[in-house]
């Protein structure tokens, strides 16, 4: 009780920093989800930046472009989904897959993967959207099988 | 064409301090959550938590009916807090007393809110006294007096509909002062 005594003094919000690679099996989880990051950009040059954070709004890891905060995106992806989820469930559509995104500047694309986590994606404004899904989408069940396999 | 103006009031507070629960024991209809599970740190503290918001609503004795909006407790979804209360009536601020320092989560949350306060109102209600000790009404309204802000303090029990009823027809008393 005392360490968590300590976390919430420090911290009135009662937030935390973005999950800390404070143990080896957190940072080579967090490399290897960059390096699915890293394969989804390469992949797909329609995408200019991605994240995956939890369902409860923490970063887990990161690939974004330079002045993104990731915090503020993983909070805002976990809401929106959530909310989303409640939308989709409501009208009696079955299970929330992604969420889709048109902006001025470019496209986001949220959705789950796996139970606990989510990945948000942004791409250019022109980008081929069909083909930015398919490669989401692996990288979705990359990631799902990842955390699948840790969780052994 | 006016739109149809909106009743609403917010309930926010630090994690744990029972927003959810008090929506949900308010309400007329089941509320609309956004709980998922706390992963890290936050387990240890509560199993679940809110990203995006509750939502419900209650009939008041005069047949208005106010729309209850229940927002995140952590900072990280800071920007829930400012689209939750756009356009409200006022603010319930509730407080975990079971958290290590409570008076020090007073002060985070009505400087979050400072903005809103000033144009509406607020009133507070403290949660889990009869569970801690941290704090007592005293402790709280002396607070308020430090701050310049003599805002009504209630010792409630979350859960019970009742009590959260009380807390809201009292906001909507502070709001016609």
């Amino acid at each position: 009780m005392d360490v968590i005594e300590e976390i919430f003094r420090d911290q009135p919000g009662g937030d935390e920093q973005a999950m800390t690679a404070s143990d080896e099996g957190s940072r080579v989880l967090r490399a290897r989800l960059e390096q699915i990051l890293d394969g989804l950009r390469e992949d797909c040059s329609d995408v200019v930046g991605a994240i995956v954070s939890g369902v409860d709004g923490m970063a887990w890891a990161q690939r974004l472009p330079a002045g993104f905060d990731q915090n503020r995106f993983a909070a805002m992806s976990s809401a929106l989904l959530a909310l989303s989820d409640n939308l989709v469930k409501e009208a009696g559509e079955g299970s929330p897959r992604k969420v889709l995104i048109e902006g001025e500047g470019g496209n986001v694309f949220l959705m789950h993967a796996g139970e606990r986590l989510l990945l948000t994606v942004f791409t250019r404004a022109d980008s081929n959207l069909g083909m930015s899904l398919a490669h989401a989408n692996h990288a979705v069940e990359q990631i799902a099988r990842l955390v699948a396999k840790c969780e052994d | 064409m006016n739109g149809i103006a909106q009743e609403k009031i917010i309930f926010t507070g630090p994690v744990g301090a029972g927003k959810t629960s008090a929506i949900a024991a308010i309400s007329d209809a089941p509320p609309v959550r956004t709980d998922v599970a706390c992963q890290g740190g936050e387990r240890a503290i509560k199993a679940t938590t809110t990203v995006a918001m509750d939502y419900s609503y209650i009939q008041l004795d005069d047949g208005r009916r106010v729309h209850l909006y229940g927002t995140p407790g952590q900072a990280r979804f800071d920007f829930m807090w400012e689209l939750l209360t756009r356009n409200g009536l006022g603010l319930v601020l509730l407080i975990n007393n079971d958290h290590p320092e409570p008076l020090q989560q007073l002060d985070f949350y009505l400087d979050a809110f400072a903005d809103f306060i000033r144009e509406t109102g607020v009133v507070i209600g403290v949660t889990r006294m009869g569970i801690a000790d941290r704090a007592r009404l005293d402790d709280y309204q002396a607070r308020l007096f430090e701050r310049g802000q003599v805002y009504p303090v209630f010792e409630i029990d979350g859960r019970r509909g009742e009590d959260v009823r009380i807390l809201v027809q009292a906001l909507l008393a502070v709001l016609t002062i």
